[in-house]
Parts: structure tokens; C-alpha cells; sequence
């Protein structure tokens, strides 16, 4: 009977352990989320480069759609100048390994070229890391979806 | 620095005497001695250390390439297992705009004929963030299709996880250079 009772206690223990592990990091893939929102829609959108140096790694590596690779002072000056007028993200997933994370996802993006509407439709796969106790993003590539 | 090897006659040591507030020279005091032992000790300390995290940077960044070419060897081999064993199961990989699993793209791998298609690295980088590492390069590639070759140059980040004692590839991407 006491031997029930210490199996019982150590399979509440562990499934214990084991759903706060699973909330944790369903906790973790909301924030991320959340996080992907503020540095693809409305950071850009208000500007706030505040935000997005807080939320971008010193040593961030970006490859844009062009196959253009760059740095973090380089994508917060782009985005100074960014044109872009709708910026969508969507089909958004998030994978946590340890202290990484994949996000992946596509982004409808509505610039103007050459005074008319044009839309690029891209998909992305970014690496966040945690890092003193929060969130940073090292790396973001994008590609063109339509290419085959 | 420049104010203890003054010499104790010194306009400032003079003023200080006279003053009745001197603190005692640490070249006398025999302070200097404990001060550079100390010093001493915290380089002996720290040296091995940084040249230890140092040399571990240069191990790991040598095993990612390593794993690197290993990878483009098994893809040329059409080698699905040792390609089985440096993909992490949750490998996300982003190949020609679209998004592939891990079993997908060792499908893709055994589907294909490697001597149509001809990759050439032209360079890498790898960043090491702890248990993750970043491999960011470009390569060129050579594909042929149909009887017609298409040539395309690449610029890719792969994403690298310690896991369970060795180093597994989680993440992949590469968009094509169009400027």
C-alpha cells in the first residue's frame, strides 16, 4: 500500500512537471508570437527603433528576399527608409529547442514600385535565442515563395 | 600610475607632509607587492580561461564546418543516413520558397540525381551563441533540368543545436542573390 502511494506521488509529481513544461512553453511560443508581430508589423510601422534594438541581437544576420545579407545598424536603417505600406505575417509556427527557437512563417508585403501597388509574398525562417533572461533575434533569412 | 613613481621629495609628497594627510607609498607600504600578486592571479586565472573559451570557440566553429561538409558530401552521395544523423527530427529547412520537413527533404535527396546539380561554396562564417551556432555563407549552384542548365547564386543561415552531446542542424534557409 505504501509502495501505491510513492508510485502515486511520484506520477503526480512528474505529470506536475510535465505540464508545466508543456504550459511553459506554450507560454514561450505566445510571447515569440507576439514578439514576430512587434518586429514585423508594428515596430516598422510606427517606427519604434527602440523596440527593435532591444529585440534584435548586437551580432543580428539578416538575408533578405534580394539575397542581401545584413547587419543590425544596416536593417534599422532600412527601415527608416522602408517604403512599404502592409506588411502581413502569416502561418506563423514557432519550434523551442532548449534555448532556441525557429520561427517560420510568410509575409505578404505591399511596397510601391514605380507608383503602383505591388505585392511580395516571401516566406522566413528567423532564430531567436534566450539570452539574459529574454528573447534576442540572430537571425531572420526571407526568400521569395513563387520560386521554384 | 604616473603618481607612484613619483619620488617621495615631490612637490605633491611635500604638500601632502606638510599637510599631515599621507597616506603611506604603496612602493613602501609593500602594498604594490600584494597588489601585483593579486593581479598576477587573477591573470593566471582568467587567461586560461578566455584561451580555454577561445579554443573551444575555434573546436566548435571547425566541428559546425565540419558537419557542414558532411552534409553536402552525404547530399552528393545520395546518402540518406548520414544525412539522417546530422538533421535534427524538427529540421525546418526553406529551400526554393517552400518550407520542407526533414523527411521531405531526405525524400527530395533520394529522388534526385546528384550529377545534375553542382554546388559550390564560395564562403562561411560560423557565429557561435552558446548551444547554438550560425552558419551564414553563399554558394553556387548548377542545375540541370530538361536538358537545360540554370545557374544561381545563394546566400543561406543555418541554424545548429547542441543536442544530447553533438551538434544537429534545426533550421535552414537560402534565398537567391538577385543583385
Amino acid at each position: 500500500m505504501r509502495l501505491f502511494y510513492l508510485i502515486l506521488a511520484f506520477g503526480i509529481f512528474g505529470a506536475g512537471i510535465a505540464y508545466a513544461q508543456v504550459s511553459n512553453d506554450f507560454g514561450m511560443e505566445s510571447k515569440l508570437m507576439a514578439m514576430e508581430q512587434i518586429e514585423k508589423v508594428q515596430a516598422p510601422r510606427t517606427k519604434d527603433f527602440k523596440a527593435l534594438d532591444a529585440m534584435l541581437d548586437e551580432a543580428f544576420a539578416c538575408v533578405d528576399p534580394e539575397g542581401n545579407l545584413l547587419n543590425k545598424a544596416e536593417v534599422l536603417a532600412h527601415l527608416q527608409t522602408d517604403s512599404s505600406i502592409e506588411f502581413v505575417p502569416n502561418s506563423l509556427a514557432v519550434r523551442i529547442q532548449g534555448n532556441t527557437a525557429i520561427v517560420t512563417g510568410l509575409y505578404w508585403k505591399k511596397v510601391m514600385q514605380h507608383g503602383r501597388p505591388f505585392v511580395r509574398r516571401s516566406r522566413f525562417v528567423d532564430t531567436w535565442l534566450y539570452k539574459g533572461g529574454r528573447w534576442v533575434a540572430i537571425a531572420s533569412l526571407s526568400t521569395p515563395s513563387e520560386v521554384h | 600610475m604616473g603618481g607612484d613613481c613619483e619620488p617621495v621629495n615631490s612637490k605633491r609628497g611635500t604638500l601632502n607632509n606638510h599637510s599631515g594627510f599621507s597616506p603611506p607609498s604603496p612602493f613602501h607600504s609593500g602594498k604594490w607587492l600584494v597588489r601585483t600578486c593579486l593581479y598576477a592571479v587573477l591573470f593566471l586565472w582568467v587567461s586560461p580561461a578566455a584561451l580555454a573559451q577561445q579554443a573551444d570557440q575555434s573546436g566548435t566553429a571547425a566541428t559546425i564546418r565540419a558537419l557542414e561538409h558532411e552534409w553536402a558530401e552525404g547530399q552528393s552521395r545520395v546518402d540518406a543516413r548520414a544525412l539522417d544523423l546530422i538533421f535534427d527530427n524538427a529540421l525546418v529547412y526553406l529551400e526554393y520558397g517552400s518550407l520542407v520537413s526533414k523527411g521531405e527533404y531526405l525524400a527530395r535527396i533520394k529522388r534526385q540525381n546528384p550529377q545534375l546539380d553542382l554546388i559550390t561554396y564560395e564562403g562561411t562564417t560560423v557565429r557561435i551563441f552558446g548551444g547554438t551556432a550560425l552558419v551564414i555563407g553563399t554558394y553556387a549552384e548548377k542545375r540541370t533540368r530538361t536538358g537545360k542548365t540554370e545557374a544561381q547564386r545563394w546566400r543561406f543561415i543555418d541554424t545548429w543545436a547542441y543536442k544530447n552531446g553533438s551538434w544537429v542542424l534545426i533550421a535552414a534557409g537560402a534565398a537567391p542573390i538577385t543583385r
